[in-house]
């Protein structure tokens, strides 16, 4: 089976004004994304990731290289048939209704007369936006506009879901809500790439990251595999007592392993916020 | 989408109410006819209002709604759709066509009410008089609208094919004004072309201009159309329409082969 998305030797050079200077984003960059996963786009700002998306949805020509959506070329519209796409901070015209918005969508994506409402109301009901979806888009909250836009990128049912900083400006609320909802498209089985700064929400909802920085990929691999550190262990222990611990820690020291820190468990703050106001959804 | 949002927008509304203004108060300047009938008076200065304003929207609007997209980044949504660039293009052409087309059908059912009006008060004084009452052709103006509809057209498409290439919204204001501006003057290049001269870099300068930039001035047969009624023959008129949509869709795809290349 192809890959959702194969990148190979891409390289993108921006010409910097009349004397020909070129700026390097993307440093022969080579990705293979497979399907039915979440794949998380990492990196600092002007690390070329989101040049990256824009050459694979054919918005820009890279300079050099190949990119595959799904064993189509990426520029083709057979390719963009399959994919869908939230742009970051997504912008929409304010005069539509949210339901509006998704059927103008489901019409340029080549949705048929017959499954329009269908799709429409099925791609609202994801994003949980069904409630809202008679209001003019000039009325959401930032949150909902995230929504309406991930709505509009699905309403074509693609395998593959692109993904530009979904959460940005999104309350942790707001944010687990669209996690939930990205996981609910990898259970689809669609593949969805995620491009986000919100580092502990990328670990909570990726199978599989790629970080980048100046144009090149500096590390790929399973999430569990990148974060794991094979060398040491976590023990949870309840009522640990002063003299427990000298006991636990000489019968470890016995065997040759050493103690390197005792603490407290913690829990995130997005953890702790998102407790203390449950049920207050985003609308 | 694009005729929506055009049509919501009150820079449309501003320009159709002083389009509409110029054409009402013809009937107040009507002493200034400097001779001619009043008719002709209160037309050709309908046809300016028509003229002034209608290009005045086609070359800010067509940029505008361009512009609008490339910078508020609705464009991305859009192109990431199995939608192609030129569909794109055309589909912004198609708005601003129809928004041209609701300013030039407004602004000439005005003048046709005006004329008509001023036309039974001159009637009842010819009558009175003994004199030859004048008259006006309501198929001529309709004729006259649709030639207007086509010259805006034809600027709305060079305006897309400038804005296509151009990075702001005022350069491609600007550029497309003064387009259309020698595309008034346009007639001079091909009258020296009638005159002999020794230069061929001359001729062919003059012949490429002439050539290259539409002749706006030939659709300015209002007279003619609307209150000489019968005097422009129909095959005349077809060539007026045949350049125009000639003009509109070399332009059309100028652009689109132009914003193929353009980065999002």
């Amino acid at each position: 089976m192809t890959s959702a998305i194969s990148v190979r030797h891409l390289t993108k050079d921006f010409k910097m004004g009349l004397r020909g200077l070129k700026l390097r984003a993307v440093d022969s960059l080579s990705l293979e994304i497979p399907r039915g996963q979440v794949y998380g786009l990492l990196g600092p700002n002007g690390c070329g990731k989101s040049t990256t998306l824009k050459i694979v949805l054919g918005l820009v020509a890279g300079t050099s290289g190949e990119i595959n959506i799904l064993g189509f070329p990426s520029a083709t519209a057979e390719a963009r048939r399959r994919t869908g796409f939230l742009p970051e901070a997504p912008y929409f015209h304010k005069f539509l209704t949210g339901r509006e918005l998704v059927r103008y969508c489901a019409q340029l994506s080549g949705v048929s007369a017959i499954k329009m409402e269908s799709a429409v109301e099925a791609a609202l009901e994801l994003a949980a936006m069904t409630e809202a979806a008679s209001r003019p888009i000039g009325t959401y909250s930032k949150g909902m506009l995230q929504r309406i836009g991930l709505a509009q990128a699905i309403v074509h049912d693609p395998e593959l879901v692109i993904l530009d900083e979904p959460t940005a400006g999104v309350d942790p609320v707001g944010a687990a809500a669209i996690g939930r909802m990205i996981r609910t498209m990898r259970d689809q089985g669609k593949t969805v790439v995620l491009c986000s700064h919100l580092l502990g929400q990328v670990e909570q909802v990726c199978d599989r990251v790629a970080i980048m920085d100046h144009g090149r990929l500096v590390l790929e691999g399973r999430v569990d595999d990148v974060l794991a550190q094979r060398d040491r262990h976590l023990m949870t222990i309840e009522a640990l007592t002063p003299d427990a611990r000298v006991a636990a820690e000489s019968a470890l020291a016995a065997h040759g392993a050493r103690v390197r820190s005792v603490t407290h468990p913690r829990r995130s703050l997005e953890e702790l916020f998102r407790e203390l106001v449950t049920g207050s959804r985003d609308a | 989408m694009t005729f929506l949002e055009a049509v919501r927008q009150k820079f449309f509304a501003f320009l159709i109410v002083l389009g509409a203004a110029m054409v009402l108060s013809s009937v107040a300047f009507r002493f200034l006819d400097f001779g001619h009938g009043e008719l002709k008076f209160i037309a050709d200065f309908g046809f300016g209002g028509m003229f002034l304003f209608g290009s005045i929207l086609a070359v800010v609007m067509t940029a505008q709604l361009f512009f609008a997209e490339m910078d508020n980044r609705t464009a991305l949504t859009l192109l990431a759709k199995p939608l192609s660039r030129a569909e794109f293009l055309i589909g912004k052409f198609f708005g601003v066509w129809m928004i041209l087309g609701l300013f030039v059908i407004i602004l000439s059912a005005l003048l046709g009410l005006v004329l008509w009006g001023r036309a039974q008060e001159l009637s009842l004084l010819a009558e009175q008089s003994g004199r030859v009452a004048p008259d006006f052709s309501f198929r001529g103006l309709g004729i006259f609208a649709v030639l207007q509809w086509l010259r805006l057209s034809v600027v709305a498409a060079i305006v897309l094919a400038i804005a296509a290439a151009a990075r702001t919204f005022l350069f491609a204001v600007i550029l497309g004004a003064l387009t259309v501006v020698a595309g008034q003057l346009q007639w001079i290049a091909q009258d020296v072309l009638l005159k002999p001269t020794e230069s061929m870099l001359y001729k062919s300068i003059l012949w490429l201009t002439s050539r290259i930039l539409p002749n706006l001035q030939q659709f300015n047969i209002g007279d003619a159309l609307v209150l000489d009624s019968g005097t422009v023959a129909v095959t005349s008129i077809g060539w007026v329409v045949l350049s125009g949509l000639l003009y509109t869709t070399a332009y059309l795809l100028l652009g689109a082969l132009v914003f193929r290349r353009r980065e999002i």
